[in-house]
Order: structure tokens, then C-alpha cells, then sequence
């Protein structure tokens, strides 16, 4: 039956067009070890992307949104050429899992400006990696709201402040200081 | 590396990575730069955790070296490096060593970072913290779980919840703070929003909140009941999560003291209207699976309110909801069907959904509850649809399929039209066309009127199979049930033809076949013709279909000598109980004395095909009753890998309410080899029936009895299990004392009664006591007495005191009859009717029961007693009817002669009304039977 504690995301994976993987994690809590259902999955990395590629074959071309899948029940979407899954436990309540599936997808949607796809994932990986931070901590479902998930992902910072000209400007000051200083032997030695 | 590949990953348009040794020199030398470039490092950062999600890892010197460099970091004050940092610190902290180093400059950002900061550095605190460091933390993570910000506090709530196995004490103190972070409701300070978007909150702390309070009060039952109380009576639980958390809790309150139930019935009444449908789902899963294992405490209103939500959630748009109704209606359709026949409009309409496991849902569940009038309608529906899903999902319709032709043998014939539509017509694998030949098999084994047809179709289906497998089987079936019917010539013809035409293995198997035709009918013709096909291929080249070809010539030949020992080496009447017959050889070998003796075959069960067909009926009726046929076909079919609509876990939760039939078959036969093991019996003779397993306690008393009756040509043994539940007492000499009810006009005579000598706590043993009865049918009831020495058990040495007599004590347990029924064994037969009416002795006996009972409970009482098996799907009475037929079929295992019952019943206001009707070919038998019912 259901089971009371919060550890409910096993997985949470974003596959491309062929079934590679262009992000996945799997989940386990930190500090117990009383929690051993997926350990082969978590270990083996081999074993995952095996996991992955059997998944994709289920899961590629059909828009159904979830199902079951070797004792997980598995939520996903499908773009272009990425599909987007969460892995869950098979006792979880289905919606639970669905909400925070949806905040995972709706966020990338708000915090990736032209929408989801292979390129725009990659090429903001880390943006994506925080959205993913804020959704899921170790397996619990940690906000549901995209708005606030997407507010606490930052942008990566701008090019550096002028730092550079400090550096010239004391560059110059010691060449300003070497010349007076230099002008001053002088005229003391004339 | 060129400068040009070089350049090609500085590009960030470019989705390639460079390799790993390019990224680690790279992060070890930006990271170490002073001073340092955000913008590249997290760059930098991103491309490593990019490296890392593919799945590569790092050896720990260098993950140790790189998780140092990126600790360096922190002296650079920009939030949104920092946010990257963190992620790294997460990753790297499983491969690397020493990461406590970080420890005080996350605690730094937890004191004085921003409060955007905050909750990433709260929440990386749990993987630097180790047992004896997580105490340091108690001060900083306690503020931060009353702080006004609910990510700060969310944050950390999860990371005391990561953080509880390895600091229990530490966390038990937030107790008073997290029950404050359930109440307090926190929203988003608005004044200072940064980014662009408007973080708008969801409460979820709450659920965070809860869920750590769970774990920190889970073993005291009375907090536990009243923080359910705190939180549902008050409307303070805003979030979704954190609701369907409660409900858990009240799950889990209930299923460790089930009595508690009625105290929540109202607020469960209130949640399945509640405005979240996870809490609606969660609420009715609630229900439906504790009133399978607790049906008297559940309401029948409260129970029909569930199904009514579950209907109510069929009809929402939305897929997850729609799916996890449906997963709650398939556990409840293998459990009672009948409780969900009100959801069948709103399945069917289902049924054209445009997502596939939505619909197959729908219709697996839909052929669960099926009712004879329906189905032919349903049959259309699938065929329509059939050819458009994947093989998994045909397989499990198939299955489904399966199972309605046992439960509704009468119409047999739209559902093998089907299937032999989807099988000449669809396209698919192996494994689907297996399904289908197998839900075929049955049908021919179980519905007789539909075998001609069937094999028909089966012969031009393998005109053209591309399956070796299925196609021997196929062949098999055809030798077993060909010879049979009334035109065998015709099968001759496409068996031939597969010799022919086919590969050795199928050659192979198809002589097999053909030389079952040859002595089945008195048909010289025939034989004739068939004896010369088998010479034809006796000049095979391939020495397997050479071999058989002229065992089965000789065979043939010498049947015309030795008349019928041929005949069964052709075509046996009977197999042997595998498991006793394993058990038998591997005993035989052991023993290296035993080799001088052949080994004995005919002490063996044996067990003919009506028998064995009627324990295969039985088997998967059971099965389609506890709904493990689906699960089985899960882990058997294609299914291994894919996506079951069953799964493991729904079996392990949802236990039928019946016994597993198999089960008890499997301990009958362990029964009968320890019976047969002891020395007493063996000069008994040979076994002649064994009763099931009845209990004679209640299933909760101090000492579980049970009794199997055993019968022998002239005498019978009573076997009596009996366990001790008891933790601290053990049992010394146990006996079961049997007095005849009737002492006076008994015919049975005591010999002996083999004790338990002792009977440790939490085991299990038997006592015998044997009698001597003459070859006549005998009836007869017994009271029982459990006799015995109690001894109390000394805890340190877990043996009894020394010098402790122990007292003398007794138990009354029930009385075991021995009835008519346990002279008979269940037996098949595929037309009942016509051979109830050919039977020759009749005898009626009426009944009236005053008792207030189901149907239900009277046939299977009636099952029971008589020993018999139920035919024509009998067994289960209809719920919306006052009135059923029940049909009965057995033989003597004495005689062997048939016994056939029809039980009509009629249930009213005063009670339920039997009129038994039994014929037999014996009439003494039939007369003890049908008197002797109740």
C-alpha cells in the first residue's frame, strides 16, 4: 500500500530523439539504506542506459502520457526530438507524481525562451539543471509551482565587471608613480 | 587537440562536449585562476555536470581534487555561480573524499547569503554532514525551518528529512517546528521579487512538513491519530501534497489497528468529495483496499460512495486521473467484479479512447466484469480495435479473453470466432500468437462442443505458421483430440502435409501425432491408411522422425497381439503427479541399493486426463478469483520487460478472498508423502483419496488446527495439523482424542494415534490416528479433543525449565465428519447435461436452511462437502438473483464410478431452499451423496 514516506521520484530522465540520454538521474536517499528497490538502477550505469533504451522503445511515438513500466510508473512528454520523463514509484498517487512531473516540464517551458528541444537543453544545461534542483531534491518533490521554480534559477552571469580597467588604471598609477618617482632622482641628481 | 576542435567547443552553440580529460584540466585551471571568471566557471560547471548526467565518473583523487578547486569558489561573492557551485558540490560529493571541508562555507552562506542562496546551501548540506557533524547543524537548519520564506523552510525540512536516518536525536528536536511549519501558512514576500516571474505559493511546505512529522512520530499510534485529527477537523492543510499525505496517514493508522476504521468513516466520506482529485484517488484506494482485507468494517454506503468517485473520475479529461482510476477499479475488478458493474457504461465508453492504455484498462477490466449478456457485444468491440495496438496489449486482451471463455463456456462461440480471427488476420509475434493458440488449447479442453471447430481452423492455421513452437503444439493437440471427433481423416490429411512439407522438428512431432489416429477408432481403414503414411516415413533422412516413425509402426503392429499396453504407450490415459514422481526418483537415486530393483513406477499418483483437466479448470478459475492469472501472464508472456497493466506489487496487496486452490493441491500431495512415509501406514495399502485440508479452529486460537482425512481400502487416517502459536510455551505429547458422536452404532475402529512428541513455539506438526472401516462407504462424525502437556519455556536457553512437569491440558476443538463427499474426486466432463440425463440411479433430497447466508457461502460450502467440481461456471452466483443452478461432477475414488449432481436453490426471506438431484451409475453412493449434502 502506499507508502508514507516523501523519497516518491525515482528517476528523472531526458531522453533525445534516438533514446540517448541527455540528462538522467536516479534517485536515492542520502543517508539510508533501508531504501534498496532500484539499487542495481542506481548503481549500475550500464544497467541504466539498458533501462533507458527499454523505456524509449515503450514510450517513443505514443502520446499516452503514462504508464507502467517494470514496477515504476512513468510519466513523460514528447517534443520535437526530446521526451521529457519522471520516473516514479509504483505505489505513489499517480497525480501527486503528475504534479510534480508538470512543474519539471512547465518550468523548462517558462526558463527556456524558445521552447524545448535538444539544442535549447543543451546549450542551457546548467539553467536546466538548477530548474531540475529546484523541482526534485533527492527524490521529493520539492515545488509544484513553475513561477517559483523558474524565479529561483538564475541566468549565468554576465560578462565580468570591468575588472580589467582597475588593473590599467593601476598599471598606470605605478607607471605614474615610477616616472614621478624617477623625474624626482633626476632633477635631485642634476 | 587542434586549436580548431578547441574553438569548436568554446562555442556554445555547439551541442558536443569535449572528452573528460579536456573538461578536468580545464575546471582545475579556471577554478584555481585569480581572480575568478563567473561567467567561465560556470560554463565550466555546467559541461562537467553535463559529462557526469551521461553517466561518467571520476576517480576519487581527481573528484576529490576537483570538489577542492570548486569549494575555492566561494570566495567569489555572485549569486548565480554560487547556485552552480552547489549543484557541483551535490554531484561530487559521492566520489570524492574530505568533503567536509565545505562544511563551513555552506553554513556561512546559511548564516549571510542571500535569500536566494539559502535554500540551495541548506539543502547541500546533506551530503557533506556525516553522523557525527550533523549535530553542528541543529542551531542553523531549526531557524531556517521557522523562517518566513517557504523555500527556505521547505529546503530545510527536506534536508532534516535526508538528514533523519544518521541524526535522529538531532532532528526529534525539530518536532515543535515542523508541527508550526505544517499550520503556518506561508506565502512569498512580495516586495522583493527579483526575476521575472511571480512565485506563487503552493504551501507545499506542508507536505514537507508532515512528512517529516510522520517520521519522526511513527511509532506512537496516539500522535499519530492525533495529528490526523489536528489537521483534518481544522482546514489548515492548503496544499494537494500534504492532503494526500493525511490520507496516508489515516491509511497507515488504519491498517495497524483496523478497528479504528469507523472512527474515520465521516472524514473519509468527506475526502472522496473533496476538490483535489489525488486526495479523491487516494481516499478511494483507501477504501477499496482495506475493505478487501477488512470487508465487515467498511460500510457498504461508504464502500458504493468510493466506486461512485472512481466513476465520477472516469469521465475527467485528464489522462494520470483517468489512469490511476482505472488501476484502482482493475485491482478491485480481480477482487469483485460485481461491486463495479455500475462503472460499465462509462468503461465502455472508454473503451474508443484515444490513449491506448487507457482503453486497454478499460477493457480488461470491462471482460472481468462481463456478464453473459454482454459479451458478444464486447467481443465486436475488441475485434474492431484489436488489430490496432501493440503485441503486449493484444496479449492482455487475449488473456482476458481467455478467462471469459472459462466463466462463460455457452459462448463459446463468439469468442472463438475471435480468436481465430486475430489469428489468421493479425499481425504479431511469437508471443502473441502463443497466447492465442494457448487461450485456444483451453477452449478445446474445456468447451467440447467447440472443438471441431476450432481444430479446423487450427489445421489451416498451420498451413501457413512460421513458429516451430506453436506448431508442435498444435500438432500435439490435434493427435490428442483428433482421433476423436467424427471425421479424423481430415486432420490426417493436414498432419500429413506438415511431413511434407515441414523441418525435422515438425516432422518429428507430426508422426507423434499421426500415430495416435491409428488405434484410436476400431477403423481398419484408417489404420491402414495411416500404417502406410508411417512406412513412407520410415525412409526419412533425419534419424529423430526415422525413429518414431517405426517405434510407432511397432507399436501399431503389436497392439493387434497385446491389445490395450500398446494402445496407452500410443495414446496414455493418464499422467503421473509430477511432483511425486520427482520426489520418487530422486529418492531412487540416492539410494544405491535400490538399483537392484526396477524402479516402481506404479506407486506413483496417477492421474487421468478427465482428473487432470478438472484440476486445470480448477487452477485457473482460482486464479482468474484472485487475479493472478493476469499477473502470472505478466511475468510469463512478453510482458517481462514491458508494461503490464498488473504489476507485482498490486498481487502482493491484493490477496483474493479465496484460497490459493493450487496451494492447498500442492500440501495435499506433501500431506500424502509424510502420510505415506510413516512406517504404520505403509501396510494401509496404497492412498486412495485425501480429503482437502478443513479447519478446525478459528484461524486466530492459541493452537491452529486443521484436519485431512485420508482414505485407504479399509481403513482411514485422520491427519491433524496443528500449530503453536504461542511464543513462550512449547507442547509436549500432543494427540488429537476422537470419540465417535455416536459410540453405540460406530463402524469404525480405533487402532493407534500417532502423538507429536513436542511442538516447539511458531512451528507446525501433525498427529495421526488411524481406523479400521470396512470396504463400504462410511459415515461418520467425530468430536475432538486436543490433548497435551504444556511446559513454560525458560526465555534464556529457549528450552523448557529443568524439573517443569508441565500440566496436563485439553482444547475442544471442532468435530470432523467424514461424508460421502470424501469418497469422491473431482472430475471433468465437457457435457454435462447429456451425461447427467444418461446416468441411471436418481435420488432428490431437499433442504432447507434457516440460516442467514449468502448463496455464495452455500455453494461453497456445497463444493466443499461434495468434493465435486463446479461445471459451467457455476460456482460463483449472480448477485442481482435470488435464485441459482449448481452443477457437480465427481467420480468414486473407490469405483471410479461417475456421480453427477444439479443443486437447485432459492433464497427468500425464511431462509435459502436446496433441492439436490445426484444420479449415479452407483445408487448407494449417490444416496449417501445427496443425503448426506449439508
Amino acid at each position: 500500500m502506499s507508502s508514507l514516506s516523501l523519497y516518491c521520484v525515482e528517476a528523472l530522465l531526458i531522453l533525445d530523439g534516438t533514446g540517448d540520454r541527455v540528462y538522467a538521474k536516479y534517485y536515492q536517499p542520502p543517508h539510508s539504506n533501508s531504501y534498496v528497490q532500484n539499487a542495481s538502477l542506481i548503481k549500475n550505469v550500464k544497467k541504466q542506459k539498458e533501462f533507458e533504451k527499454r523505456l524509449f522503445g515503450k514510450i517513443h511515438k505514443h502520446d499516452t502520457e503514462i504508464l507502467i513500466f517494470e514496477d515504476h510508473i512513468v510519466l513523460y512528454k514528447e517534443y520535437m526530438d526530446i521526451i521529457l520523463c519522471l520516473v516514479g514509484s509504483i505505489d505513489e498517487n499517480e497525480v501527486i507524481l503528475q504534479q510534480g512531473f508538470t512543474a519539471f516540464r512547465d518550468s523548462l517551458d517558462l526558463i527556456l525562451d524558445s521552447g524545448i528541444d535538444k539544442k535549447n537543453i543543451q546549450d542551457h544545461f546548467d539553467m536546466v539543471l538548477l530548474a531540475i534542483d529546484e523541482t526534485i531534491d533527492n527524490g521529493i518533490i520539492l515545488e509544484t509551482d513553475p513561477a517559483t521554480i523558474a524565479s529561483r534559477v538564475t541566468k549565468p552571469p554576465t560578462n565580468e565587471p570591468q575588472l580589467h580597467l582597475d588593473l590599467d588604471k593601476g598599471l598606470m598609477g605605478a607607471w605614474g608613480f615610477a616616472k614621478s618617482k624617477l623625474q624626482e632622482r633626476l632633477q635631485q641628481g642634476l | 587537440m587542434s586549436t580548431h576542435t578547441y574553438k569548436k567547443f568554446e562555442n556554445s552553440d555547439s551541442g558536443d562536449l569535449p572528452d573528460k580529460m579536456t573538461i578536468y584540466q580545464d575546471c582545475m585551471n579556471e577554478f584555481n585562476e585569480s581572480p575568478v571568471n563567473s561567467k567561465r566557471c560556470r560554463l565550466l560547471i555546467s559541461r562537467l555536470l553535463r559529462l557526469m548526467a551521461q553517466g561518467e565518473t571520476f576517480p576519487e583523487s581527481e573528484a576529490t581534487a576537483l570538489f577542492f578547486s570548486v569549494s575555492k569558489l566561494f570566495q567569489h561573492q555572485n549569486d548565480s555561480l554560487r547556485q552552480a557551485v552547489y549543484l557541483a558540490i551535490k554531484e561530487l560529493s559521492g566520489i570524492s573524499e574530505d568533503v567536509l571541508m565545505a562544511t563551513s562555507s555552506i553554513m556561512k552562506d546559511v548564516q549571510n547569503g542571500s535569500d536566494l542562496i539559502k535554500p540551495n546551501a541548506i539543502r547541500s548540506l546533506t551530503v557533506v554532514l556525516d553522523e557525527s557533524t550533523a549535530f553542528s547543524a541543529e542551531r542553523l537548519l531549526k531557524s531556517a525551518v521557522v523562517s518566513k520564506n517557504p523555500t527556505i523552510s521547505s529546503a530545510s525540512l527536506t534536508a532534516s528529512y535526508h538528514l533523519l536516518p544518521i541524526s535522529e536525536t538531532t532532528i526529534k528536536r525539530f518536532t515543535n517546528e515542523a508541527q508550526e511549519a505544517v499550520v503556518d501558512l506561508k506565502p512569498f514576500p512580495q516586495n522583493d521579487v527579483t526575476g521575472d516571474y511571480y512565485p506563487n505559493s503552493t504551501f507545499i511546505t506542508q507536505y514537507h512538513a508532515l512528512g517529516l512529522l510522520y517520521q519522526l512520530k511513527k511509532n506512537d499510534k496516539m500522535s499519530l491519530m492525533k495529528l490526523v485529527r489536528q489537521f483534518a477537523e481544522t482546514n489548515n492543510l492548503k496544499n494537494q501534497l500534504a492532503k494526500v499525505q493525511l490520507v496516508k496517514l489515516v491509511n497507515d493508522i488504519v491498517q495497524r489497528d483496523p478497528q479504528l476504521f469507523t472512527q474515520f468513516q465521516q472524514l473519509l466520506y468527506n475526502w472522496l468529495s473533496n476538490k483535489f482529485e489525488s486526495v479523491q484517488l487516494e481516499t478511494s484506494k483507501l477504501i477499496t483496499s482495506f475493505a478487501t482485507t477488512n470487508p465487515r468494517l467498511v460500510s457498504p454506503e461508504l464502500f458504493a460512495a468510493a466506486i461512485q468517485t472512481l466513476q465520477g473520475l472516469l469521465t475527467v479529461p485528464r489522462v494520470t486521473t483517468k489512469f490511476a482510476a482505472l488501476r484502482i477499479l482493475n485491482r478491485i475488478s480481480m477482487v469483485s467484479p460485481e461491486k463495479i458493474v455500475i462503472c460499465n457504461p462509462e468503461l465502455e465508453s472508454l473503451i474508443n479512447d484515444s490513449n491506448r492504455n487507457v482503453s486497454t484498462y478499460a477493457i480488461t477490466i470491462l471482460l472481468k466484469t462481463g456478464t453473459a449478456k454482454n459479451i458478444s457485444s464486447l467481443i465486436s468491440t475488441i475485434t474492431k480495435f484489436i488489430h490496432e495496438v501493440s503485441d503486449d496489449f493484444k496479449i492482455i486482451i487475449i488473456d482476458a479473453v481467455r478467462t471469459l471463455s472459462l466463466n462463460f463456456p455457452q459462448e463459446w462461440k463468439s469468442i472463438l470466432n475471435f480468436l481465430i480471427d486475430v489469428l489468421k488476420n493479425g499481425e504479431g509475434g511469437f508471443k502473441f500468437k502463443n497466447s492465442i493458440v494457448e487461450a485456444l488449447i483451453d477452449i478445446v479442453s474445456f468447451v467440447p462442443q467447440s472443438k471441431e471447430l476450432a481444430l479446423e481452423n487450427l489445421c489451416d492455421f498451420i498451413e501457413d505458421c512460421e513458429f516451430n513452437e506453436i506448431l508442435v503444439r498444435i500438432l500435439h493437440l490435434l493427435g490428442k483430440e483428433g482421433p476423436y471427433t467424427s471425421n479424423p481423416s481430415l486432420y490426417v490429411r493436414h498432419i500429413y502435409n506438415r511431413v511434407v512439407l515441414e523441418n525435422s522438428i515438425i516432422r518429428s512431432a507430426a508422426v507423434v501425432s499421426l500415430s495416435k489416429f491409428a488405434l484410436a477408432k476400431n477403423d481398419p481403414t484408417l489404420k491402414d491408411s495411416i500404417v502406410s503414411l508411417l512406412k513412407r516415413i520410415a525412409n526419412d533422412k533425419d534419424d529423430e522422425v526415422r525413429d518414431r516413425a517405426s517405434i510407432a509402426l511397432q507399436f501399431i503392429e503389436s497392439s493387434e497381439s497385446t491389445g490395450d499396453s500398446a494402445k496407452d504407450l500410443i495414446q496414455a490415459k493418464y499422467s503421473y503427479d509430477y511432483q511425486s514422481l520427482e520426489s520418487k526418483l530422486v529418492s531412487y537415486m540416492s539410494d544405491s541399493d535400490a538399483f537392484k530393483a526396477p524402479f516402481e513406477g506404479s506407486t506413483v499418483r496417477r492421474i487421468t486426463d478427465d482428473e487432470a483437466k478438472a484440476m486445470d479448470l480448477k487452477r485457473k478459475q482460482e486464479q482468474l478469483q484472485s487475479g493472478s492469472l493476469e499477473s502470472g501472464a505478466g511475468s510469463s508472456g512478453s510482458l517481462e520487460s514491458g508494461s503490464t497493466p498488473d504489476e507485482r506489487a498490486d498481487k502482493a496487496t491484493y490477496k483474493g478472498p479465496s484460497v490459493d486452490q493450487h496451494k492447498e493441491d500442492l500440501l495435499a500431495t506433501k500431506y500424502a508423502d509424510e502420510l505415506l512415509s510413516i512406517e504404520q501406514f505403509k501396510e494401509f495399502g496404497t492412498l486412495v483419496n485425501s480429503s482437502n485440508s478443513v479447519a478446525l479452529t478459528e484461524p486466530e486460537a492459541e493452537f491452529v488446527v486443521r484436519g485431512v482425512k485420508h482414505l485407504f481400502k479399509e481403513h482411514v487416517v485422520f491427519q491433524f495439523s496443528i500449530t503453536n502459536t504461542l511464543t513462550d510455551v512449547i507442547l509436549d505429547n500432543v494427540s488429537v482424542a476422537c470419540t465417535p458422536e455416536d459410540p453405540e452404532n460406530s463402524q469404525l475402529e480405533e487402532l493407534f494415534t500417532i502423538p507429536i512428541d513436542r511442538l516447539a513455539p511458531s512451528t507446525e506438526a501433525a498427529s495421526y490416528i488411524a481406523f479400521r472401516k470396512s470396504e463400504d462407504i462410511v459415515m461418520e462424525g467425530f468430536l475432538c479433543n486436543l490433548t497435551f502437556t504444556t511446559k513454560e519455556l525458560n526465555p534464556d536457553t529457549n528450552e523448557p525449565f529443568d524439573g517443569d512437569e508441565g500440566f496436563q491440558d485439553e482444547y475442544e476443538i471442532d468435530s470432523i465428519f467424514l461424508n460421502a463427499g470424501d469418497y469422491i474426486k473431482s472430475s471433468f466432463i465437457g457435457d454435462f447435461t447429456t451425461t447427467f440425463d444418461e446416468l441411471p440411479n436418481e435420488e432428490v433430497a431437499v433442504y432447507n436452511i434457516h440460516e442467514n447466508i449468502s448463496l455464495q457461502e452455500v455453494i461453497d460450502k456445497l463444493v466443499t462437502n461434495t468434493s465435486c467440481l463446479p461445471l459451467e461456471n457455476t460456482q460463483f452466483a449472480p448477485n442481482d438473483s435470488n435464485s441459482h443452478v449448481l452443477k457437480l461432477f465427481g467420480k468414486s475414488a473407490l469405483t471410479g464410478v461417475k456421480i453427477a449432481l444439479t443443486v437447485r436453490m432459492i433464497k427468500s426471506s425464511k431462509g435459502i431452499a436446496l433441492k439436490a438431484q445426484g444420479k449415479s451409475e452407483d445408487a448407494t453412493l449417490c444416496a449417501d451423496l445427496v443425503n448426506g449434502l449439508m
